[in-house]
């Protein structure tokens, strides 16, 4: 166990440049700009309103995305690659593509179960083109969201329409990821440390 | 406590058993990536989701709806795209939304655009899942493969009609 990082100044310096710097100091400034705008559209009740209800999320989200994260940094040190990169190769080709529009579309749960998923295929070393094809699928054809939200609001008539519309699209998007990637040699399995938002 | 947060917490308990039964000594480096994560994601994470609160309460919805009826044609399309990309809300708010959109007069391809645009690119959803768990390059590979799906939808919707 070494937890000696925890008391590097160093390393304490770059976590508070991580977190409060330049592209913080813009997305508050972006906040602040927007409230004023609110404030002086709407008015102060429903600015304060609006606040109140900014913080209940912020407050859900927060613990969230903590456990989140906890999940991701697990996976992201504790992950047998090789084993996984065997299961859903780089050579699955456009059947890849199409089992991951299906597996998509049929994934129960909210975004915690599909990018959970997702996470873990994209550490294990699969297509990209795959992984972007089943999030995208899972996106605009999840049955559940469907059956849940878009029939009940939309109707019938238009949430089939649209399905059959939005069907060939998460193949495009996965093509297009598999060439992109090709082309640029990315490798999601080698996350750059330098990224910053 | 919601279903979500409740898979997660199941997840988090099960990786964290197997770190311990594996001899616990992947738990330290973990520990320190969550930080580092934590910091670059939380405080921006917190000033965006104020600014969509604020951007989702001075949308003016119903002229927008005028703007994305049948009559503005071609040009509807970009514009239900950009709406559905600034709307940082769940299902709930993005349905009844839309619903607004179609009572108002919005043409169906105009809808359609909204919806595809909101489902791709919903901030929320990037904020809170994908940047964690995925990282940037994964949502830079996403947002140059998928950017054009929500016009196509909206133009396959107008030949389709």
């Amino acid at each position: 166990m070494d937890y000696s990082f925890l008391k590097d100044a160093e390393w304490r310096r770059s976590i508070l440049k991580a977190a409060f710097g330049k592209g913080f100091v813009a997305f508050m400034a972006f906040a602040f700009a927007m409230g004023l705008l609110c404030f002086v559209i709407s008015g102060e009740a429903r600015f304060v309103e609006t606040l109140i209800s900014d913080w209940h999320l912020i407050r859900k989200m927060v613990v969230r995305i903590l456990v989140a994260l906890s999940i991701a940094a697990l996976i992201w040190v504790m992950m047998p690659r090789d084993k996984i990169s065997a299961l859903v190769g780089n050579n699955s080709g456009l059947r890849g593509i199409l089992i991951a529009l299906v597996a998509g579309c049929l994934t129960p749960g909210g975004p915690s179960s599909a990018y959970a998923l997702l996470a873990v295929l994209a550490s294990g070393g699969a297509d990209v083109g795959a992984l972007i094809a089943y999030i995208t699928s899972w996106s605009i054809l999840g049955m559940q969201r469907i059956l849940i939200w878009d029939v009940p609001f939309m109707g019938f008539e238009f949430s089939s329409f649209r399905f059959l519309i939005s069907l060939p699209l998460p193949i495009v998007a996965g093509l297009i990821a598999r060439t992109l990637s090709r082309r640029f040699k990315w490798d999601l399995r080698k996350p750059k440390e330098s990224d910053t938002i | 406590m919601s279903v979500g947060l409740a898979v997660l917490l199941v997840v988090l308990a099960i990786l964290l058993g197997i770190a311990i039964r594996r001899g616990g000594q992947d738990i330290a480096p973990a520990f320190k990536r969550g930080i580092e994560q934590f910091a670059v994601l939380v405080p921006r994470m917190i000033c965006a989701l104020i600014a969509a609160g604020f951007i989702a309460d001075i949308l003016p919805s119903e002229p927008i709806s005028r703007m994305l009826g049948d009559g503005a044609g071609i040009v509807a399309i970009p514009l239900a795209v950009l709406v559905g990309i600034i709307i940082p809300a769940g299902p709930v708010v993005t349905f009844s939304i839309a619903a607004v959109f179609s009572g108002a007069g919005a043409s169906d391809a105009a809808v359609i655009a909204f919806i595809t645009s909101w489902s791709i690119f919903a901030m929320h959803r990037i904020f809170i899942f994908e940047i964690p768990l995925l990282g940037l390059l994964f949502l830079r590979i996403r947002v140059m493969s998928a950017f054009a799906l929500p016009f196509l939808a909206g133009f396959l919707a107008i030949v389709a009609r």
